[in-house]
């Protein structure tokens, strides 16, 4: 009994060891990375970096503005979330509420997979298909746009805002839906009135995620945003060319001298990214912790 | 055959040889009877008889069930409700539901009662006062008037109930089911629950399923006993309770089986 008590302890401290393995790793990334930013600041202020309205890392007066840069991932961002919320919520509800079951099932798999594609061959698509396309219809001088980015991105997130919020949907008690029914309301009105006002946690959770993972695209924008490092304007912005952080860092570090103040800038823009992101995740968090449902 | 209950000054529910199948399986067998206006009519018998089955054809909640089944004929006020030109929303606005579980809506106490006028076109100047009415006749009025606006899940669970009761009244309906409204309660909201039943019985046709014979014997002026999908047994409390005709009404109710 007891030889056997200490192997017992003995694979609980190796799970224990593995487990806080990733958290060790995270915080190694966060002091690699902050370190690393930190150095840029002995060159240019804080202030400047964030304040500042060009990015001209390799001219001979070199500037670190971090703003065309910030804005180009925000307006990319902001475009794929009003085209993906109100499409992703629809198709949430339609596979919650109103499908048949035997439809429900055949579309869950392939939402799924739209989620498993990855993002090089959504930006290959977007180069080939959607940015001709752009420059035709709109007649513009190029289809790489920051609303080719949004559109792209914008199907890029609907698997992850669907999965969450039909979750959220699902989990509506079904009494709730009884009550609102025996009460002569449609199913519309119950929709509406009654489900989704009482998954509406689970929903702005569904689109904090959503969020997040369109702030963190790279390639797929790198391919059809055109990588223009200038301060978009709102909304006439949407019709050029963008560059987002995350196509700045890919697209730079594998030219930029290790050590130089251009290096550590994009470690910088890095953090900017990674705060952005965690911020975002924070916020899912705490709602999704919220929505859980108290019944009776 | 239509059992029990002789000179009815007025039906308010007519059933007439009503079948339901949920897939194979046939839940509900030749049922007939006739419920009697503002009266309470108490449906008992054992898990799985079929009596929460039949209070769900009434407003046709059953409608929902995937694969159910219905032959027969339902009227109420003379109207067939299984017609074909029926409106189930029509329908479930005059024959009013409440729960086993409470299920107030996640929002303020207020808008729970305010969502079935809201949704049937109420005039926003009349929501206060069929509010507070609702709640009046759900006897929750003092104990909510003061705090309209907060949550109804904030409320106690005997509140809840009465909340979903004064939330069915202010749709205005004529007849009420209750499928076992005290069920998850304790003694004290079960007391002041089924003091309100049975002063509602004034304004309302009452049908309620109870597990709980007592309960029954208590508040209802007639009662069927229902026993694997069928209706053994339907009469006047009184009499069913005393003077069973059926030997299995009898054991049941004596509790030699259930």
């Amino acid at each position: 009994m007891f030889s056997k008590n200490s192997k017992e302890k003995g694979i609980e401290s190796v799970l224990f060891f593995i487990s806080t393995l990733t958290v060790l790793i995270l915080f190694l990334i966060c002091i690699f990375l902050f370190r690393d930013s930190l150095l840029l600041f002995k060159e240019t202020s804080l202030l400047d970096f964030l304040t500042g309205k060009f990015w001209y890392p390799t001219s001979v007066n070199k500037q670190f503005g971090l703003l065309p840069l910030l804005l180009g991932s925000l307006l990319v961002t902001a475009g794929s979330i009003l085209f993906s919320v109100p499409l992703g919520i629809a198709s949430a509800i339609y596979i919650s509420e109103l499908a048949h079951p035997k439809v429900a099932d055949f579309l869950k798999p392939f939402i799924e997979i739209l989620a498993g594609i990855p993002s090089v061959v959504f930006g290959f698509f977007g180069l080939v298909v959607l940015v001709p396309f752009m420059q035709k219809t709109l007649n513009l001088p190029t289809g790489q746009t920051a609303l080719t980015g949004s559109i792209m991105l914008g199907i890029m997130a609907l698997p992850t805002i669907i999965t969450i919020s039909e979750d959220a949907i699902s989990s509506v008690p079904s009494t709730l839906r009884q009550g609102s029914l025996a009460l002569g309301a449609t199913q519309w009105q119950t929709i509406y009135k009654v489900i989704i006002p009482a998954s509406l946690s689970g929903i702005s959770a569904a689109v904090m995620l959503g969020i997040g993972r369109a702030i963190g695209e790279t390639m797929t924008l790198m391919m059809v945003t055109g990588n223009a490092a200038i301060i978009p304007s709102f909304p006439g912005g949407f019709f050029g060319p963008v560059r987002t952080m995350t196509a700045t860092i890919a697209l730079e570090m594998g030219e930029v001298p290790q050590g130089s103040a251009h290096f550590h800038a994009l470690f910088a823009v890095g953090s900017v990214l990674f705060i952005i992101t965690f911020i975002i995740n924070l916020i899912a968090d705490s709602i999704k912790k919220k929505y859980r449902f108290k019944v009776g | 055959m239509t059992k029990g209950v002789q000179n009815v000054s007025q039906v308010q529910i007519k059933v007439d040889n009503l079948n339901l199948w949920y897939g194979e399986k046939q839940a509900l067998k030749n049922i007939s009877m006739q419920i009697p206006k503002n009266s309470v009519t108490a449906l008992i018998g054992p898990s799985g008889c079929g009596k929460s089955t039949f209070l769900r054809c009434l407003n046709r909640m059953n409608d929902l069930v995937k694969n159910c089944r219905i032959e027969g004929k339902i009227s109420i006020e003379e109207k067939d409700i299984y017609g074909p030109d029926v409106d189930v929303v029509d329908l479930r606005k005059k024959v009013g539901m409440v729960f086993q579980k409470p299920n107030p809506f996640p929002m303020s106490i207020f808008d729970n009662v305010a969502y079935g006028p809201r949704i049937h076109g109420a005039d926003r100047k009349d929501l206060d006062s069929i509010v507070e009415q609702a709640l009046r006749s759900a006897a929750i009025w003092e104990e909510t008037s003061d705090r309209l606006k907060s949550p109804a899940l904030s409320l106690s669970g005997g509140q809840q109930q009465r909340l979903c009761i004064a939330r069915t009244l202010a749709v205005k309906p004529r007849t009420i089911l209750f499928d076992e409204p005290t069920s998850a309660l304790d003694p004290i909201s079960t007391a002041r629950i089924e003091d309100l039943i049975m002063d509602l019985k004034k304004d309302y046709t009452i049908v309620i399923v109870t597990h709980n014979m007592q309960q029954a014997a208590r508040i209802s002026d007639y009662t069927g006993f229902f026993l694997m999908g069928k209706l053994i047994e339907f009469g006047q409390t009184r009499q069913i309770f005393q003077n069973p005709q059926e030997q299995s009404t009898e054991d049941y109710i004596t509790g030699r089986f259930g």
